[in-house]
């Protein structure tokens, strides 16, 4: 009796421990991503090119379910140990004294191996990792650059390619292995041989009579359980080792991210944020265009990249209706410019919407930008037009598609993952329709589009001028950043900036 | 699902099974030190309760021998199986990997299912690579494991019936509850966990990268709320997994104390009629001990099989069995084209992308002559880059196609490839040296010539600022910009010194002030006498570069 109820007791504790282990690495996880996507949050703006956000996103995703192994399985392990074997030990050394002292002597043998093994082999290991990985590429490399490997009529050799880069990464994971597996290889033996050497002398001992066998047998079943713990820490070690290196690299960029950076308002705050949408809608009814009060105006406008002054002390304003291009040669901080006035660029100087001073964290929700790149979001196209609509209007999408000239862009269209599915040009054009939803969904008085026609061929481009022109004449401002010769041909106003070198160098010019 | 789908399948499987006289010394490896374990502890108990009758040792030493056998056997064994087993799945992965790629070939690029998604090519490499869990964590545990239980069962069975029963009816009913218990509680887990991670690393990548347009859209909270949701989902099926993995070991270990005492209880009345010995009754009771930690492996091998199927199916549903009628097969007898140059007339021609309805370019009729430089405009959706595909075959397509007076239905298409060379809208560039990305064009190029033909396309002086031709382009051309890209992607087509060239969009990438100048550049780089140069573009082209103008419309 006593036997089936301690054998369910070990079962039941057995599924405890297990499940709750790994369920403690799953909740650290989420709160080491969660913070760190919150000082990602605070801490960067891509405008300014500041963060590596692939390397961010392979730490949030690989790195961290490193510390699976780490948090779910070493430690419980290391505390098990800690607590389990010296009970273990010490019954051992109650029941036969012998027996206890051979255990005390082999025990530490395991964690002396280990640590030999993992000295002599971590340099070797670090070596070759970076080739492997290198290796581990050349699968995926010759796979994605099949069509190209076609083009130039060489996709017939790479079969063979394909199986000498396989065999050199085998060969080389195999050295690796070699002596990968030696540590697993020492934890076997050194608990297997304990047991033989216990099992020999208690039936040497036995022979003799110096001890019955019940004790012996009691013995025999309890050595291994000894060990056990102690080779599944060694077991656990390496998936460790990895976890800590993640974790390290986590913490560091939480600890590493600016506090409070001015210009990106922490978005975290559901209240302050619905109370922005209330102002937004209130201010846009209230300030349809009394045609004296400009629709933005800057005052002493500078913004800086680095040490560098990009824009310097800029002083001008724009009354509802206007078309203005903004042009000037790569760099001269026409983007930035954009990014001031929507509040996302640090900046000096002040500006005001429809003749009142706005705080940058409150311009943004009163007004409709496109970025540089399309950036679409993945999802069905209703939701990638109506990005940040609470509830999406078929029927506006259709305008905003057909304003934008993406009606040939398949309704039903799905788009993968960061916007993945569709071709430059279309993804520009769907870009253009979303600001589009925005302003006549939002009733955006100022609009801000950043190179919205570059990947588009002159009927296009065409088609979008005058789109862009519509929406000046509903009283919005547009401010359009461009090279091309048609946009500014169409605009009302041209504002060409000047890359600076010492002295500020802005020069406004009306064309029309 | 499906007959043809079970059939796509099993091929798969099949494939990345390492050849059975590759992978039988791991199994066998593999037996003999599950073997040694459980013997080591059969042959110690027996050793004990033997000594306990105080025979003289004379009796012993054979058991003494076998302990300290075992003992070594299992860690030695242990050992060489890992590292046989490791080095046979290898070896299929690299036979595997040939094989996908084969089945590859004759429908890439464009009768790839989903093509046209981006991170298609990468699932399914990662896919290819799952495939070595099926004979290292699928096969090996459960071919070790069911070995070593029906031994012992045997064992068992021989020494006293109705202990090796017990054992049986254990062993299956523990092993059988575990199957179930797995289905019923991780087998969903298991099978999301997966996608569910990729899900959040593309929602978290999308977050970081477009955080920017997301708070102009107002967006950003209601992104980070489903990101957050994601990753609760994750937990919640990670915490399922492990809630069923803790439950199956429990259950291990509840099927092995179970066992032995229903072993201790069955064989009891033979020890006492004396049918079997004291030192046997013990080896009984204690061996299911050792044989539940073997089999103990096995509900780990059947989430590898869950995992390893998955991706067997998705292998099998992106590359198709058969080629699709809207790719270009080669005929029979392909004839050959002369060298030199070739003009290029294309009547009535319309293409299909496989599995569209409806044809994405109609009624295109187009003359290239050497010398001609041709721009192919038309609004994006218009076609341009289906047609491009259809001018290097790799689209079929209806209508005339000549090359040189000779229909391409003739000729094989890579015959036609080496006279139509395409510059692709993104060029492919390998992360090696800049030699190796512009040598797989012509591969007896000199590097005189390399250098030549870089000074053509105006990568001259980049070239020598990074260190010559040795220079690596990196992972996916990273540290290359889009026009360098473009620039060297040309050079890599004029290297061919193929007679028709053909650019798709080479300003896609590129930054838009430097567009119309880099088109420019490359025109004029591509120009010559004898070749004729086709070029997509919208950007538009300056008149003085181009000596005629084609606008494509819609199909649809």
């Amino acid at each position: 009796m006593a036997t089936a109820v301690s054998i369910v007791a070990r079962a039941l504790t057995q599924a405890l421990l297990d499940g709750l282990s790994v369920q403690g690495a799953a909740r650290v996880k989420s709160q080491l991503r969660s913070r760190m996507i919150d000082a990602v949050d605070v801490g960067g703006s891509t405008l300014l090119g500041s963060t590596s956000s692939a390397r961010v996103a392979t730490l949030l995703g690989q790195g961290l379910d490193a510390l699976d192994g780490y948090i779910g399985r070493y430690l419980p392990q290391l505390i098990l140990t800690a607590v389990a074997t010296p009970i273990i030990v010490a019954v051992l050394l109650v029941a036969d004294f012998a027996t206890g002292i051979t255990v005390i002597l082999t025990l530490p043998i395991i964690p002396v191996f280990m640590v030999l093994i993992g000295m002599s082999t971590r340099a070797v290991q670090r070596r070759q990792w970076s080739l492997l990985t290198a290796l581990a590429q050349g699968f995926l490399e010759v796979v994605q650059g099949l069509s190209t490997l076609m083009v130039f009529g060489r996709q017939h050799r790479q079969a063979e390619r394909i199986a000498a880069v396989t065999e050199q990464y085998r060969r080389r994971t195999m050295s690796v292995l070699r002596l990968s597996f030696l540590s697993g290889f020492a934890l076997e033996l050194a608990a297997s041989l304990s047991v033989a050497l216990v099992a020999v002398s208690i039936g040497i001992r036995l022979i003799d009579g110096e001890i019955l066998l019940a004790l012996g047998l009691f013995v025999l079943v309890l050595v291994p359980e000894a060990y056990l713990p102690l080779r599944q820490v060694g077991a656990q070690f390496h998936a460790a080792s990895e976890g800590i290196a993640a974790a390290d690299e986590v913490l560091s960029l939480i600890e590493s991210a600016p506090q409070g950076h001015g210009h990106a308002a922490p978005a975290s705050d559901p209240a302050r944020a619905t109370d922005d949408i209330g102002v937004a809608d209130h201010g846009a009814s209230a300030t349809v265009p009394a045609a004296s009060v400009p629709a933005l105006t800057v005052r002493e406008l500078t913004i800086r990249r680095g040490d560098r002054v990009v824009i310097d002390s800029l002083t001008a304003s724009w009354m509802p209706g206007t078309l203005l291009a903004i042009t000037g040669p790569s760099g001269a901080g026409k983007s930035s410019l954009l990014g001031a006035v929507l509040g996302l660029v640090e900046h000096d100087g002040e500006v005001e919407l429809a003749g009142s001073p706005v705080h940058a964290t409150d311009r943004i929700e009163r007004m409709a930008w496109s970025g540089q790149r399309p950036d679409l979001t993945g999802g069905p196209l209703d939701e990638v037009v109506g990005l940040g609509a609470t509830t999406v209007d078929p029927a506006r999408v259709t305008a905003s598609l057909l304003w934008a000239g993406a009606g040939d862009v398949p309704r039903d269209t799905v788009l993968g993952a960061a916007g993945d599915g569709l071709s430059g040009g279309q993804a520009q054009r769907v870009a253009l329709a979303r600001v589009h939803y925005r302003a006549i969904d939002r009733d955006c008085r100022v609009v801000l589009v950043d190179e919205p026609t570059s990947a588009l061929d002159a009927v296009s481009e065409q088609r979008v001028i005058e789109g862009l022109r519509e929406l000046a004449r509903e009283g919005r401002l547009v401010i359009v950043v461009t090279h091309r010769r048609a946009v500014m041909a169409a605009a009302d106003e041209v504002l060409a900036i000047q890359p600076i070198d010492r002295a500020a160098r802005v020069r406004a010019e009306a064309t029309s | 699902m499906t007959i043809a789908a079970r059939r796509a399948r099993r091929a798969v499987l099949r494939a990345s099974l390492p050849p059975m006289r590759a992978f039988a010394p791991a199994l066998a490896l593999g037996v003999l030190a599950s073997g040694s374990a459980v013997a080591l502890l059969a042959t110690s108990a027996w050793l004990i309760a033997r000594s306990a009758e105080q025979p003289p040792i004379l009796f012993l030493g054979f058991a003494i021998v076998g302990v300290r056998a075992f003992a070594l056997g299992r860690a030695v064994f242990r050992y060489l199986e890992r590292l046989v087993a490791h080095d046979a799945a290898f070896r299929a992965l690299s036979t595997l990997r040939v094989g996908v790629f084969r089945r590859l070939l004759p429908v890439a690029p464009d009768g790839l299912r989903g093509v046209r998604r981006g991170d298609l090519l990468t699932t399914l490499v990662r896919d290819v690579d799952a495939l070595q869990d099926l004979p290292l964590r699928v096969l090996q545990p459960l071919v070790t494991a069911s070995v070593v239980a029906a031994l012992s069962v045997i064992g068992v069975w021989w020494v006293s019936a109705p202990a090796g029963a017990a054992l049986l009816v254990g062993l299956v009913v523990t092993a059988g509850v575990a199957a179930l218990v797995m289905q019923g509680l991780s087998r969903d887990a298991d099978m999301r966990i997966a996608p569910l991670r990729a899900a959040l690393a593309d929602a978290v990548l999308e977050y970081l990268t477009r955080w920017e347009t997301l708070r102009a859209f107002g967006a950003d909270t209601r992104h980070l709320e489903r990101v957050l949701e994601l990753d609760a989902e994750l937990r919640r099926a990670q915490s399922r997994q492990s809630g069923a993995a803790g439950s199956v070991a429990a259950l291990f270990t509840l099927g092995a104390g179970l066992t032995l005492l229903t072993a201790l209880l069955v064989a009891e009345p033979s020890f006492a009629v004396a049918a079997i010995t004291g030192p046997q009754l013990v080896m009984l009771v204690l061996v299911p001990l050792a044989v539940f930690e073997v089999v103990a492996a096995l509900p780990a091998a059947l989430s590898a099989w869950w995992r390893v199927r998955a991706s067997a199916d998705r292998i099998a549903s992106i590359v198709p069995d058969e080629v699709p009628a809207e790719l270009p097969v080669a005929p029979v007898t392909p004839t050959s084209l002369p060298v030199g140059p070739l003009a290029l007339r294309l009547r009535g021609v319309s293409a299909r992308w496989p599995g569209d309805d409806s044809p994405a370019i109609a009624g295109i009729d187009l003359d290239l002559a050497p010398g001609d430089r041709l721009v192919v405009e038309g609004s994006s959706g218009a076609g341009k880059t289906t047609l491009a595909h259809v001018l290097v075959r790799f689209l079929d397509h209806e209508g005339e196609y000549r090359l040189g007076g000779v229909d391409v239905h003739e000729l094989h298409p890579d015959e036609v490839r080496r006279h139509v060379v395409l510059c692709e809208q993104s060029p492919h560039l390998f992360d090696e040296s800049i030699r190796q990305n512009l040598l797989f064009a012509r591969d007896d190029a000199t590097d005189a010539d390399l250098l030549a033909v870089l000074d053509r396309v105006g990568l001259g002086a980049w070239c020598h600022e990074r260190g010559g031709l040795d220079a690596p382009v990196g992972e996916r051309g990273r540290l290359v910009s889009g026009g360098e890209a473009q620039r060297i992607a040309l050079a890599r087509a004029l290297l061919t010194d193929a007679p028709v060239l053909v650019l798709d969009e080479p300003t896609a990438n590129v930054d838009p002030d430097r567009a119309e100048s880099l088109l420019d550049e490359l025109l004029g780089a591509a120009a010559g006498p004898e070749r004729a140069v086709l070029v997509i573009s919208h950007t538009p082209v300056a008149d003085r570069l181009v000596t005629a103008r084609v606008r494509l419309h819609a199909a649809r």
